[in-house]
Parts: structure tokens; C-alpha cells; sequence
């Protein structure tokens, strides 16, 4: 069970990777802020798959600090680009 | 062991691919979306090394905090874009300094790889004892009694940090309210969020510092959080920041430090030695000490965010 669980928190990574890849391309702020939130989406799934395998309750934690700070960062990003624009 | 191998690469690979992407950004907008995601991946590093309460904090000071306050700082450059290119340095620099950085990476690395299988120190004398202080979590021991001093005067920094953000304000704002305003959101998905998140936020970053005595946690994780939490509510407009005149302000950005303070003074006086956390107090002082340390490092991580006093109060 533990070596299925990694290897799904190996998979996803590997999706993240390809999120990366659209990150690099952008070519708009929009797009490359969305494939920031699909990592952090895809590390949450993986935290929690590793939670998981490891039985390390803590790796939720920081699961639920990424849910956090994903939607927070995506807001952060909306204001300065708001006030970019006012100044 | 080869999915743990093929986990661990692949997260290397991608921490790489982030850094290099980050150093070759276009726009500084893009740079901080690339450090955000280079500090999530090192997040998910830390947990693959065992290093939850690193992991903990990476996510919330590195890619959290650290994120939002390059973001203001970009923000704030565009009005200065031709000091900012007088400044910036050319590419010999740049390449010798990527070039020194490169090395002093590739030295330490050599240096890890080299260490010896158990490395001799106090680490096992200090798991040992951890009981002792009362605390379950053995980096919490570490921080809070074995290396008090070094989380004191860290403590100190964060207000000094805020001192230097407020400094850079002009003298006839001094006083003043500081950071830019934010028109009030009466709807739409700012609003939403603002109101829907920060109530969810607060008990996370409350058990987040309230757990760090005994599993993997702790007042710089749990304070960032609800920083965050209040810079969401300013953002959407629902808040406005105190002037940096206020003395409530002021009490609650040195009450940790100065509770640390205090606590090691008692220490001091009742078991003979600075820091010393007395055995008969040592549990509720020491959480009494971590709760106001995690206000303090709230508003200070709020108030570095906001930026310099701006207008009139």
C-alpha cells in the first residue's frame, strides 16, 4: 500500500512538472499564475498521498498551509497587479 | 526504495528547473511567481528529508510571506525603473556572482556528502532530555530552552525589520497610516474570499502555533498565517492598518520579545541563569511566551507587508 501510495504522489509530481512546463511558457501573468496554483494543488495531493503512506499526521499540516497560501497568493497577486496598474 | 529514488529526483529536478526559470524570469512579476513555486517544491523537499517543522515553515515564510513582500517591493520598484536599471548590475557581475554562488553550493554539498555516518554533537544528549522542557516537539526543545537566546534575539530582528520598513517613509508622513489603500469589495470573488477564508485561516494558524509544543509546528508558522489572514481582509478593503503611532500597535508588535525578555529575566532570578525556563513555571511561562510571540510576529509580518506610512492618519 505505501509503495502505491508513492508511486500515485509520483505521478501527480509528474503532472506538476508538465505545470511547470506551462509556467515557462506563459505569456500572460494570468497564465502563469494558474499553473502556480495547479502546483500547489498538485503538492497538496501529493502531501497528503505521502501523509498517507507515512502515517506522519504532521504532513497534513503542511497540506492545509499550502490550501492557505495558494488562495492567498493568488489574491496577493490580484491587488499588485491592480495597483501596478494605478501607479 | 527506486519509487523513493524516482520521488526524490523528480522533486530535485523540479526545484532546479524552478530556480533556473525564477533567475531567467522576464518580468519581476513572473521572478516572484517562480519563487513561490520554488518554495513550494522546497516545502515538499523538507518532508521528503524528515524536516516537517522546516517544511512548515518554508510554506508559510518562504513561498507565503517572502512571496507577498517581493510582490509589494515589485510593485513599488515600477515607479523607479530607471534607478532600478542604473542599479542593476551588468552581466560580468551577474555571471561572477552566479559563478561564486554556484561554487559555495557545490562546496557545501561536497561538505554534506562527507559528513560522517553519525555526526557527534548534542543532538542525542538533547533528544534525551527534551522531556525535561516540557515539550514533545525536540525542534520546539531546541529553539525554545537549549538555543533560547539565538530565537530571542530573532524575535528582536522582526522588530528591527519593522523599524527599517517604517524609516523608509517620508518625515512629514511619520505618524501617518501606512501602505496603499484598497477600495472596500461590496461583492464579487474578493469580497467572498475575504470574509469566507480568514475565519477558516484563524483556527489553522492557531493550531498550527498551538501544536508546535508537541509535533511539528510553532509561533512563526501559526503567526504568518494569520497574518495573512488580515492582509487578505485589508486587500479586499474590510480593514484599514492602524497608524504607526498607535501604542496598541506598538504593544503587540514587542509583547513576545518582550515576554521572552522578561521570562528569561525570571529565570534569571529564580534558577540563576538567563533563559533558564524555572521548573516549577516551566510549561505555562514557556506557552504564555509562545502565544505572545505569536501576535508579535503577526503583526510584524502584517506590517512589513503593508509597507512605510504613506498619508496623514
Amino acid at each position: 500500500m505505501t509503495e502505491a501510495l508513492t508511486l500515485l504522489a509520483t505521478i501527480i509530481l509528474g503532472s506538476v512538472a508538465a505545470g511547470l512546463w506551462r509556467v515557462l511558457r506563459g505569456p500572460a501573468p494570468a497564465d502563469r499564475l494558474m499553473a502556480a496554483q495547479l502546483l500547489s494543488t498538485g503538492a497538496i495531493a501529493a502531501l497528503l498521498l505521502l501523509g498517507a503512506a507515512t502515517g506522519d499526521p504532521a504532513l497534513l499540516d503542511v497540506a492545509l498551509l499550502l490550501a492557505l497560501f495558494g488562495a492567498f497568493a493568488t489574491v496577493a497577486f490580484v491587488l499588485g497587479a491592480r495597483l501596478a496598474r494605478q501607479r | 526504495m527506486i519509487l523513493d529514488w524516482l520521488l526524490d529526483g523528480m522533486v530535485a529536478l523540479l526545484i532546479l528547473a524552478a530556480a533556473l526559470w525564477t533567475l531567467a524570469a522576464p518580468t519581476p512579476f513572473a521572478a516572484v511567481i517562480g519563487f513561490v513555486g520554488f518554495g513550494l517544491l522546497a516545502s515538499l523537499a523538507w518532508v521528503r528529508l524528515a524536516a516537517v517543522d522546516v517544511a512548515l515553515t518554508e510554506a508559510a515564510v518562504g513561498a507565503g510571506a517572502t512571496g507577498v513582500i517581493l510582490l509589494q517591493s515589485a510593485v513599488r520598484l515600477r515607479r523607479g525603473a530607471a534607478e532600478v536599471a542604473a542599479a542593476t548590475p551588468g552581466r560580468a557581475t551577474t555571471l561572477l556572482a552566479g559563478l561564486l554562488a554556484g561554487g559555495l553550493g557545490l562546496g557545501l554539498a561536497l561538505a554534506v556528502l562527507a559528513l560522517p555516518a553519525t555526526v557527534p554533537g548534542p543532538a542525542a544528549e538533547a533528544a534525551a532530555r527534551s522531556a525535561e522542557v516540557g515539550l514533545g516537539n525536540l525542534v520546539a526543545a531546541v529553539l525554545m530552552a537549549y538555543r533560547g537566546l539565538d530565537t530571542l534575539l530573532e524575535s528582536i530582528v522582526l522588530v528591527f525589520a519593522v523599524l527599517a520598513v517604517w524609516a523608509m517613509g517620508p518625515d512629514r508622513h511619520w505618524g501617518g497610516i501606512p501602505g496603499p489603500r484598497f477600495a472596500r469589495q461590496r461583492d464579487g470573488p474578493l469580497a467572498l474570499l475575504a470574509r469566507w477564508l480568514p475565519p477558516v485561516g484563524i483556527v489553522i494558524g492557531i493550531h498550527i502555533a498551538w501544536v508546535g509544543a508537541d509535533a511539528p509546528g510553532g509561533k512563526f508558522q501559526g503567526g504568518t498565517v494569520l497574518a495573512a489572514m488580515w492582509v487578505l481582509a485589508w486587500g479586499a478593503g474590510l480593514v484599514r492598518p492602524p497608524s504607526v503611532a498607535d501604542r496598541r500597535v506598538r504593544l503587540v508588535l514587542v509583547a513576545g520579545p518582550l515576554g521572552f525578555l522578561l521570562a528569561g529575566l525570571l529565570g534569571a532570578v529564580l534558577d540563576g541563569s538567563f533563559l533558564a525556563w524555572p521548573a516549577a513555571l516551566g510549561k505555562p511561562l514557556l506557552l504564555l511566551v509562545e502565544a505572545a510571540m505569536t501576535l508579535s510576529v503577526a503583526a510584524a509580518l502584517a506590517l512589513l507587508v503593508v509597507g512605510p506610512p504613506e498619508r496623514r492618519a
